[in-house]
């Protein structure tokens, strides 16, 4: 790790004062930011350490929202028993998200704004496109863990966990800084790395994440969160989905799906979406919103077997919805 | 448990880069050492204060050999600054054993033979001690949950289920 | 008086004949009837306190007054030659003080001589190209990042079986194929033995290259007084340390001291000297301070060895009942850039089966990838993977139960040399394992518990290794005057256990208690050499050692305390560490004996007879895996493991299941989850953390369970042990791979079994 300047924000404001001077980073649990301290791929100058900041851990409820607060750990979240009972796809997928020593320390925010797990990225040796190379190293290279879907120059893929779940539960984020602030759906702060811009959140480096806000849904609601791993746990997602319904009956009112680990931002998947609203969850339709949900799907040199294990996660997650 | 020190609230100014003074509280007794901001816990166990019980492995999060207690929580203290741990107590697995006295889990370990280099032990012993202070009645699948971030190469696996369950039931019986 | 004699010394599946001094008489073997109160009997570790507390030290855990730190800059091409170094800036940073390299260290001989402690020619991606020394891990971060090196790129070769086209980039100047020749071996007539067969079979497989992972790191810590050299290791072989740093250095053996008490794993990859145990020394001396240099995890998965990968073919030739009559086994090993010896996988083909005609060879091709080490049980894993992959296939096409296959295939005598075995438990592992697993019914509970998504299967697979042990190994035993006992040997407890096996047979043989014998190793200072621990020969080479010690030194304690107690010799024994007398049932503590002696000793001396002559030590094993197959996700889980072994006599039943448990556990990594991945373009690796290369978690861990057969050997040495380090880990990855292609109905010859490939290889509906 380079060296650096360390202070603990005694409130957001400050925070984000400080967050405007040239070098500066935030760290919250540090789970991600330290490891590429670590490897020097990340080398601020000075950290603001958010986790001192009172009033932004916990876990509560209004009348149209239960909103988590950005310092809210990943154990909180998976432990917290209105997550358990009302948004069970969100306490599994943090369950099923790391560590229990990572869980602890990581926050929901800093989870929502990690970095890509990409091993060409990751590599001190490699100067890549993301890291302001030239090209994206993966592309022609060992692409195992990359993007079937969206066009970047930039294959990596989203990593969080949480993301797709939350996105499932059309959740939305709280942000506070000079670029961002007010409130907009958590999907809306992802996007593609391109040539302008080489950043895959819409966030500046300023722009804090103060807390998530999961609208409340009906009593027919069911959601299911599957993650599809190398081995049976600390892996992060080779697939994952995350399905939200809500019934009518026998019948899909609307549905929200997102997939992971397939595309550089949580991939949402409208035309299966589509195909599910209205109908009953049989068999039949399982297989076409399974067929729908990988369409356009681009394979690469070494990952074409993400394409028959998104399609058989999705239709296993609807099999479970209707059973 | 009584606290031996009172825990102090972390400061405000702006520290480093070059060495400051950092308050830790581990194991119950207060220390300040001088480092840079950049000082892991892990580190500072290890060469400030001499507490080699807490291993690296790794340096990266990813192995459990570092593995402390935080406020009673598991964490990678490889993964934690120092200077972001005032204010909190620090667990290693040298506060284990009372007067000479080994812990129960640690006793476990020893009778199931669930060890055997020894570099993982202390920090899957402290993962399950973090378990059985929340759960004193675990099944051998919450055991498995609360070692899952704690790998050992050698394979022990199995005996540090059985010595974990043996733990919780030898913890019951004195409760 | 000392007697040379000259021995067979198996080595990790390789014989060697030695020249080895044996001291005094050996002692009869303990007889298979023998009862015992201590061996046998399941001992809990007599260090386990200080491995339970964190009182253990470690290598890494070695600190010293003034201590110094070392950090190595590698080299980020696979190839490349270094035209300039400039540390100037480097230097320059507060707290730095000595940068090492190849223009300020001489030209010390590495590797046999294909490479130098700092070479100019650097031959993989991760190999050393400067070491920075300083006050802080920290400041050597900083300063190596100052370093500025001038690369000459060099074209380079990662596949073996390009490296060994005419035109490839040269790894060495002698070629690129370990020895210039393969390693061939033959018996019978394999033309003729192919043409009696009545069907043939022939499969390729690869393996993967799988990194040890070992919890603690590589590292040494080096400390000078005066003129002789103190280094803390964590290796398996304290007396090689000593050795290669002598000849390194130009020292005397004599100067140099190696300690190591703890270490967090080796597995092979510690069997040796470092680099860095060498510029920690180098370093030491410069600066006059202690200097700790402690690989970090990606260093240790780039620079500290690995089971290298192989492409193996084969072909067998059998009649219809399964009587195999030729084997052809052609094994091609990515040796990476260095090796000491060749990565051979054929070694379990030549000696598993009763097949009168085979040939086999092995190519181990230099490439510009990290070095080969031993990795448990080396070429044995991927040979054993390769061989009863095949058998199965073999057993599917004839129609033949695989377990049967292989009893019509058994092994009376040793296939390779026609000596017998000293004693092969192999069948009573084949049916003990049978019935644990049952085998006969597997059919039934497939039929019951697979799903259309998920499918059970059964494999096994058997188990051929070494294991003797072997002289030249030595132990002294004290009693001291308090009538406790201390044996001391040069061996090492790699976390195996040795030190409690020791301490048990020591406490068996002069009738002590165990909790009053204490076991010193670890350190070249005591000067009772053992050979290094590894080829899962310790126990079964230094044990034997420390029977004779402590049969003389009870001897001697009889002989003293008949004297001192004024009784005949005959009426005397020891009890529970007490005389006792046998016609008058009189205990008399030791110590008091010795009070009257003041502060006389008694010393033991042992030394390890040789191994039987023109007879075969081996050890066997057997291993049944279930699994469950989710084609849908293509995820394998191992839901149980049975394993049966025969290694001789069981010394301590407890830590020999911990030794089984671990073996297979590896076994499930390399079968499911591990391999080192390597960008073809750049030649570097891709996954070398704890979170991309997946060694098993808890959770991976399936139901094991394993079983010893206890045949104590009553030929292989006087205590009828032989070792099991290797053994569990051999045939893990075969029985899975079978077992799966039971469960799918198809074979996937390639390790590991991963998702990707049970997704692609079976096509989804």
């Amino acid at each position: 790790m380079k060296n650096f300047e360390h202070i603990n924000a005694p409130d957001l404001e400050t925070a984000i004062a400080l967050l405007q001077e040239p070098s500066a980073k935030a760290i919250a649990g540090g789970t991600d930011l330290l490891t590429e301290m670590k490897d020097r791929i990340q080398t601020p100058a000075l950290l603001v350490n958010l986790k001192a900041i009172p009033d932004l851990k916990f876990i509560k409820e209004d009348e149209k929202f239960v909103r988590i607060g950005a310092l809210t750990t990943l154990s909180d979240l998976e432990c917290h028993p209105l997550i358990r009972e009302r948004y069970p796809i969100l306490a599994q997928a943090a369950s099923l998200a790391a560590t229990p020593q990572l869980r602890n320390a990581g926050t929901v925010a800093g989870n929502l704004l990690q970095r890509v797990r990409c091993w060409y990225y990751r590599h001190p040796d490699v100067n890549c496109w993301l890291k302001g190379g030239v090209e994206c190293y993966a592309e022609e290279g060992v692409n195992a863990r990359h993007a079937i879907f969206g066009s970047s120059p930039c294959i990596a893929v989203h990593p969080s966990d949480l993301a797709p779940a939350l996105i499932a539960l059309d959740a939305q984020v709280r942000v506070v800084g000079p670029e961002a602030d007010g409130e907009l759906a958590l999907e809306e702060i992802y996007r593609l790395p391109d040539e302008g811009l080489r950043e895959r959140m819409v966030l500046g480096p300023a722009d804090l994440i103060a807390e998530i806000l999961v609208p409340k849904r009906p009593e027919s609601s069911r959601g299911v969160f599957l993650k599809a791993m190398e081995r049976a746990t600390w892996s992060f997602a080779l697939v994952s989905v995350a399905v939200q319904i809500d019934f009518d009956g026998e019948h899909v009112k609307n549905a929200r799906m997102v997939l992971g680990g397939v595309a550089g931002k949580p991939w949402r998947v409208r035309e299966a979406e589509k195909l599910l609203e209205g109908q009953a969850l049989t068999e039949e339709l399982a297989q076409q919103v399974a067929e729908a949900a990988v369409a356009g799907a681009q394979p690469r040199a070494y990952n074409a077997y993400k394409i028959p294990l998104t399609k058989n996660l999705v239709k296993r997650a609807l099999q479970k919805l209707a059973g | 448990m009584a606290k031996a020190v009172k825990l102090r609230k972390p400061q405000v100014e702006r520290r480093g880069p070059s060495k400051t003074s950092v308050r830790l509280t581990v194991n119950d007794e207060l220390h300040e050492i001088s480092v840079e901001p950049r000082r892991t816990l892990l580190d500072a166990l290890r060469k400030d204060l001499g507490l080699t019980g807490t291993k690296k492995g790794c340096d990266e999060g990813t192995c459990g050999s570092c593995t402390v207690l935080f406020d009673g929580k598991p964490v990678y203290s490889c993964l934690t600054l120092a200077i972001e741990c005032e204010g909190h107590e620090i667990e290693t697995i040298e506060s284990l054993a009372k007067k000479g006295q080994l812990h129960p889990i640690q006793q476990a370990f020893i009778e199931q033979d669930a060890l055997q280099c020894g570099f993982c032990t202390p920090g899957q012993i402290l993962s399950i001690k973090a378990l059985l202070d929340i759960n004193p009645n675990p099944t051998p699948d919450d055991v498995k949950r609360a070692v899952s971030g704690n790998l050992c190469r050698c394979g022990a696996y199995p005996k540090i289920v059985q010595a974990a369950l043996q733990a919780a039931r030898q913890l019951s019986k004195e409760s | 008086m000392p007697r040379v004699v000259k021995t067979q010394v198996e080595f990790e599946g390789r014989f060697y004949d030695e020249y080895v001094v044996i001291e005094g008489e050996d002692v009869p073997p303990w007889s298979a009837q023998q009862e015992f109160s201590v061996v046998g009997q399941p001992q809990t570790r007599i260090d386990g306190v200080e491995r339970v507390t964190g009182a253990a030290k470690f290598t890494h855990d070695i600190q010293l007054p003034g201590m110094l730190y070392g950090k190595i800059l590698r080299c980020p091409h696979p190839h490349a030659r270094i035209k300039n170094i400039n540390t100037k800036e480097a230097e320059r940073l507060p707290g730095v003080r000595a940068i090492l390299h190849s223009a300020n260290i001489p030209k010390i001989p590495w590797r046999m001589g294909l490479t130098l402690l700092f070479d100019q020619t650097l031959r993989y991606a991760g190999e050393e190209v400067a070491c920075v020394i300083a006050d802080e891990e920290e400041i050597c971060e900083d300063a190596r990042e100052l370093i500025e090196v001038e690369y000459e790129v060099l074209p380079f070769v990662l596949d073996p079986l390009k490296a060994l086209e005419p035109k490839a980039p040269k790894v060495h100047e002698s070629g690129n194929l370990f020895h210039n020749e393969p390693e061939i071996y033959e018996r019978g007539d394999i033309q003729k033995g192919f043409s009696s067969a009545d069907v043939t079979i022939e499969g390729t497989f690869r393996t993967q290259t799988a990194l040890h992972n070992c919890m603690e790191t590589h590292g040494s810590v080096a400390l000078w007084e005066g003129d002789a050299l103190t280094i803390w290791d964590s290796t398996q072989h304290i007396f090689g340390v000593r050795d290669v740093v002598a000849q390194a250095l130009g020292l005397p053996k004599h100067k140099i001291r190696v300690i190591k008490q703890y270490m967090g794993g080796g597995f092979g990859s510690k069997n040796s000297a470092g680099k860095y145990t060498v510029m920690a020394a180098l370093a030491a001396k410069m600066t006059g301070r202690p200097v700790k240099i402690i690989l970090d995890r990606h260093e240790e998965n780039l620079a500290a060895g690995n089971r290298p990968a192989s492409i193996q073919t084969l072909k067998i030739g059998a009649k219809r009942d399964g009587r195999l009559t030729a084997i052809y086994h052609k094994s091609v090993v990515n040796v990476g850039a260095y090796a000491t010896w060749g990565g051979g996988t054929t070694g379990p083909t030549r000696r598993l089966y009763a097949c009168p005609n085979m040939k086999t060879e092995d190519y181990s091709v230099f490439t510009h990838l990290g070095p080969y080490s031993a990795f448990r049980a080396p070429g044995y894993v991927e040979g054993t993977f390769a061989l009863e992959s095949m058998m199965d296939e073999l057993a599917k096409k004839l129609r033949i139960d695989p377990l049967e296959l292989r009893l019509r295939n058994y092994a009376e005598s040793d296939p390779a040399t026609g000596w017998p075995y000293t004693t092969k438990g192999l069948r009573q592992a084949y049916h003990r394992g049978a019935e644990l697993i049952d085998w006969q019914g597997r059919e039934a509970f497939k039929r019951k518990y697979s799903t259309h998504t998920k499918k059970i299967g059964f494999g096994m697979a058997s188990q051929i290794w070494g294991g003797s042990g072997g002289p030249p190994a030595y132990a002294l035993v004290k009693i001291n005057p308090d009538g406790t006992a201390v044996v001391v040997t040069g061996t090492q407890d790699i976390g195996t256990g040795t030190k409690t096996a020791l301490a048990q047979i020591a406490a068996e043989a002069l009738h002590f208690p165990i909790s009053s014998v204490k076991v010193e190793l670890g350190d070249t200072q005591l000067g009772v050499y053992s050979p290094l621990s590894a080829g899962s020969m310790t126990l079964a080479s230094v044990g034997p050692a420390v029977r004779v010690a402590s049969e003389e030194a009870r001897k001697q304690l009889l002989d003293v305390g008949a004297q001192t107690l004024e009784v005949p010799r005959e009426e005397l024994e020891i009890e529970q560490g007490e005389f006792l007398n046998r016609r008058t049932r009189e205990r008399t503590p030791v110590k008091a004996i010795f009070e009257k002696l003041e502060n006389f000793m008694i010393i033991g001396r042992g030394a390890r007879g040789p191994n039987p002559e023109k007879k075969s030590v081996n050890t066997f094993g057997a291993q049944f895996a279930q699994v469950e197959v989710d084609t849908e996700t293509g995820r394998v889980t191992v839901q149980k493991i049975v394993a049966v072994h025969e290694s001789g006599r069981v010394i301590n039943p407890l830590t020999i299941t911990s030794q089984l448990e671990g073996g297979i556990i590896q076994g499930v990594g390399f079968a499911l989850t591990e391999r080192r991945l390597v960008d073809e373009r750049t030649g570097l690796v891709l996954n070398a953390s704890l979170e991309t290369y997946k060694v098993p978690t808890v959770q991976d861990v399936p139901e094991i369970v394993a079983e010893m057969v206890n045949l104590p050997d009553p030929e292989v040495n006087n205590l009828g042990v032989k070792g099991v380090g290797e053994p569990p880990i051999i045939p893990t990855a075969a029985a899975i791979a079978n077992a799966v292609a039971d469960a799918l109905g198809s074979r996937i010859y390639d390790l590991p079994l991963t998702l990707d490939r049970v997704l692609t290889t079976r096509e989804l509906p």
